[in-house]
């Protein structure tokens, strides 16, 4: 019984610092973080692969057509 | 006032200062941010391989850094390395718990590793003449439920018995333990710096967490039930989260909240796994429902499916390349799209 309540009084007492620590976080507008987003997937997306698509030449996984001499 | 009550009161009265601090950093969410950006095209993917070798349900896949060679655990109980190129089969492990949930590759290609049921993280040399056992990480009380290699020497893991522990492979030592979950953690992902990383658990909570200093630095919630997948936006700045309420959630790091989320009324299966394309534009979240959909993370709209699995997709990842994505099942199959 007094193990059970320690364990409460313990993880109260650990989520109450935790709610602390929080509290002192310094947060920026979502406008800010959001256009930072944004600009991230606008200047990487020529280089992703799936977005772009792939030449059937350059991708690895195509199944290679072999030559059929008539 | 006892010391439960007066904490209760503090602990209400930090979340609503908390929350009047997110309230007043919310101007806007990320749709109408991504307004002016054009649509993601519709993604059509094809099945490019089928790799068939498992003999029961497949749990968990993790691509190698080098694009080509991946590990997948089923409860077969064998981890099978695939060359995803040619579709053959590498190297096969067995464990010695058939009960795997997770697997993970090393960035050097020398280890792998896997765990479950057995609460322990087993850790594989590739590269010894024959493939040995190095460590058993045995210390968790509860199953493992993801599994991350740091580099040769740590690896971090999240387990059921809600912590996750960042541990020595020369000791075989836990080095750090993270504490703050009150629920079982399902899924682990690091950050692109390797400095941090993310956790998410069935108290529906994400959290991020400094590997060094072993603090939990941010709490995310919103989502209604566990979460089974994250991932980090590959710039670093936000985390996307897969969870059983059927949804996923991008949450920005420094704006401490949701900026979007992925969900659709006639969806009403769990999400188990995700995987992020290399921009970060495309989402690709595994299902209950058999399926795989594409999200565009910017706007929020669904953009393409993987249909093709005749049971849920357990797992899913992207190589660093960014060529394909895979997608493994409970149908003992995994498929390479691109």
């Amino acid at each position: 019984m007094d193990v059970y309540c320690s364990n409460n009084v313990l993880q109260a007492r650990r989520a109450v610092e935790q709610l602390r620590l929080e509290t002192e976080l310094q947060r920026i507008k979502i406008s800010a973080a959001a256009e930072q987003l944004v600009q991230y997937c606008q200047e990487h997306r020529r280089a992703d692969p799936l977005l772009t698509g792939i030449a059937a030449s350059s991708n690895p996984f195509k199944d290679k057509k072999t030559c059929v001499l008539l | 006032m006892g010391e439960m009550e007066q904490m209760k009161k503090e602990a209400e009265a930090l979340k609503t200062q908390i929350e009047a601090a997110r309230k007043a950093a919310c101007d806007t969410d990320m749709a109408s941010a991504a307004s002016g950006v054009a649509p993601a095209p519709r993604v059509q993917l094809k099945t490019r391989r089928t790799l068939k070798g498992h003999l029961a349900k497949i749990y968990a896949m993790h691509w190698s850094t080098d694009n080509k060679l991946m590990v997948s655990a089923s409860q077969d109980g064998k981890l099978l390395i695939w060359d995803s190129h040619s579709g053959n089969k590498v190297n096969a492990v067995p464990l010695k718990s058939s009960w795997v949930m997770t697997c993970a590759y090393a960035p050097s290609g020398n280890l792998v590793a896997s765990g479950g049921l057995d609460n322990m993280c087993t850790v594989y040399n590739l590269k010894t003449p024959v493939i040995k056992t190095v460590k058993e990480l045995d210390a968790h009380t509860g199953y493992l439920s993801c599994a991350r290699f740091l580099s040769d020497t740590e690896i971090l893991t999240s387990s059921g018995d809600t912590t996750c522990a960042l541990w020595d492979l020369e000791t075989g030592k836990q080095k750090t333990v993270f504490l703050n979950h009150v629920g079982d953690c399902m899924c682990l992902a690091l950050s692109p710096d390797m400095n941090s990383f993310v956790s998410g658990a069935c108290d529906s909570l994400a959290k991020l967490w400094d590997i060094r200093d072993g603090q939990c630095k941010q709490t995310f919630q919103g989502h209604t039930s566990d979460i089974n997948a994250i991932s980090f936006y590959p710039s670093g700045n936000a985390i996307i989260t897969g969870s059983d309420d059927c949804t996923c959630k991008m949450y920005d790091l420094r704006a401490d909240q949701e900026v979007i989320g992925y969900q659709d009324a006639a969806l009403n299966s769990g999400v188990t796994s995700l995987a992020l394309s290399v921009s970060g534009r495309l989402v690709f979240a595994g299902y209950d429902d058999f399926n795989c959909n594409i999200w565009d993370s910017l706007k929020g709209e669904k953009v393409g499916v993987l249909s093709g699995h005749d049971n849920r997709v357990s797992c899913t990842g992207v190589p660093v390349d960014g060529m394909c994505v895979c997608t493994g099942s409970w149908d003992s199959f995994l498929k390479i799209w691109n």
